[in-house]
């Protein structure tokens, strides 16, 4: 039985995954195939609702 | 790079291989003095390719974890040549040009696939003229275009003016140099160059090699400052784009492609027409649409507060076709729907809002894992389990599994959070029960 959990993919929902496992007290490992973790919504200029930057 | 899953449920075996970045993330202190000095330019695809990085980068500024990488396609010492500068001046010592792959085991209970989605690859619509046509960009490429950490700093320039300004620095440059190479024929030959073609278009001075070739010369040199103030006039003539059409459903809802609708590109080209609008108010943006699917919170409101307030132009009717015109002003032809009337529209810059797409490579991290992906290739779930695979213990969110926006990427992923915290718990229980009971047995 282990403890850990794999997550692939270092995007918005792979992050917010992992803070919330982290969060629970587990231990996460995050794959991302990029050199930094972001994924797409990195890319975005500014986010809905309230037009603010998105980083 | 997740190389084998072997297991089930609660105990799984990942084989993950850690690709080298050829610089050692202790000591690297993200300064950048490298990239700085880097020889090798090329094309940014974190900005979409508007832009250049160098072979040694960091995807963004602000990525995480902060520190440099080598690109071994493009660096200049992996290809061969002679180069190490970036050794040279990292005052941190962290370059390690032969550091390796490091393959690790990890052993866990539960997997979560967020594997994200790619853009649809606007080409495969010809009529629409993307990468055909140099005004003709995807909502992604906008998005930087109108990002002030952007290639432009956030002026929506367009990228047929981008590339003129590339050329006008390139043939400067190369102008620079044939000017030099006049003056060394002067100073040799102790007269003017245009003394010296007066003289030789006269027949004055008798042919020879060498003046033939600073004749040759000094026409391309004047030939070239001619083309080069064209250009420059017609550089001129362009400020940023304030006409913008944005064409939505580009790939989707499109039974030649994907049935599904992409749910996010509404709001994101209002989003988009907004932010332009907000930076320069002379914006028209019109927003080509068979309808706008605003459904979530605060959606609705915000589609009428760009309508209302910022005077964004919804048009109803699907694009049949982008021209362009002398000027690679892109000309929009749409059939407006309210008044059953054949239009077209020049603008500065046309916006494709591309759907969302399975990523390329899915079938492989479906077959590693070992679930099924559906219809749409995007990983298979049922309608009561939304986060469930077709593997127990292996999990899903945001748009691996379907199309979705931000706030709903977040929430799915902290309900798969939750999801793998359950099998984690509730193997910890079973064991203990098992562990108890084997201690003391009945």
């Amino acid at each position: 039985m282990n403890k850990d959990i794999l997550i692939i993919g270092g995007g918005i929902a792979g992050m917010q995954a992992s803070l919330d496992l982290g969060d629970m007290g587990l231990q996460v490992h995050l794959v991302e195939k990029l050199t930094c973790i972001g994924g797409k919504m990195a890319q975005l200029d500014k986010t809905f609702p309230t037009n603010d930057c998105a980083i | 790079m997740v190389e084998k899953v072997t297991g089930s449920k609660g105990d799984f075996t990942v084989i993950v291989r850690k690709k080298a970045r050829y610089v050692n993330e202790d000591l690297c202190t993200g300064c950048g003095a490298c990239a700085e000095k880097c020889p090798t330019t090329v094309p940014d695809d974190y900005e979409m390719g508007l832009g250049n990085r160098k072979a040694i980068y960091r995807h963004y500024a602000q990525g995480i974890p902060s520190v440099f990488c080598i690109d071994p396609d493009y660096c200049r010492t992996f290809q061969g040549k002679k180069c190490g500068v970036c050794q040279k001046i990292c005052q941190a010592k962290a370059i390690d040009y032969k550091q390796e792959d490091k393959v690790l085991e990890l052993k866990v209970g539960a997997i979560i696939l967020a594997t994200g989605y790619d853009l649809f690859d606007a080409t495969r619509i010809s009529e629409y003229g993307y990468g055909r046509l140099a005004n003709v960009v995807n909502s992604m490429e906008f998005e930087r275009l109108s990002s002030a950490s952007g290639p432009t700093e956030g002026h929506v320039k367009r990228p047929s003016d981008l590339r003129d300004h590339n050329l006008i620095k390139t043939k400067e440059k190369s102008l620079k140099k044939s000017t030099r190479t006049l003056a060394k024929y002067e100073k040799k030959h102790k007269m003017s160059t245009a003394d010296f073609y007066k003289q030789f278009t006269a027949g004055n001075i008798s042919d020879g090699d060498e003046f033939e070739k600073w004749v040759k010369q000094y026409e391309n040199v004047r030939e070239a400052t001619r083309k080069l103030e064209e250009l420059k006039a017609r550089a001129e003539k362009f400020d940023i784009a304030t006409r913008l059409a944005f064409i939505q459903c580009v790939g989707s809802r499109d039974f030649r492609f994907n049935k599904y609708c992409s749910s996010y590109c509404c709001m994101h080209s209002i989003k988009e027409a907004m932010m332009a609008k907000d930076h320069d108010a002379r914006t028209e943006a019109y927003i080509f649409n068979m309808d706008l699917r605003t459904v979530g919170k605060g959606f609705e409101e915000y589609k009428v507060r760009g309508a209302e307030k910022l005077g964004l132009h919804y048009v109803r009717g699907r694009v049949a076709e982008i021209t362009q015109d002398e000027n690679e002003n892109p000309i929009i032809w749409y059939e407006e729907t309210t008044s059953q009337e054949v239009k077209s529209l020049t603008v500065d810059l046309a916006v494709l809002a591309v759907a969302c797409e399975a990523p390329r490579g899915i079938e492989k991290v479906a077959e590693l894992v070992g679930v099924a992906l559906d219809h749409n290739r995007f990983f298979k779930t049922a309608p009561l389990n939304p986060l469930d695979t077709t593997v127990p213990g292996i999990f899903v969110c945001g748009c691996a599994q379907g199309p979705v926006d931000i706030p709903e990427s977040v929430a799915q992923a902290s309900s798969a959070a939750s999801r793998a915290a359950e099998v984690i718990w509730q193997s910890t229980i079973e064991y203990g029960e098992s562990h108890w009971k084997k201690k003391n047995p009945e």
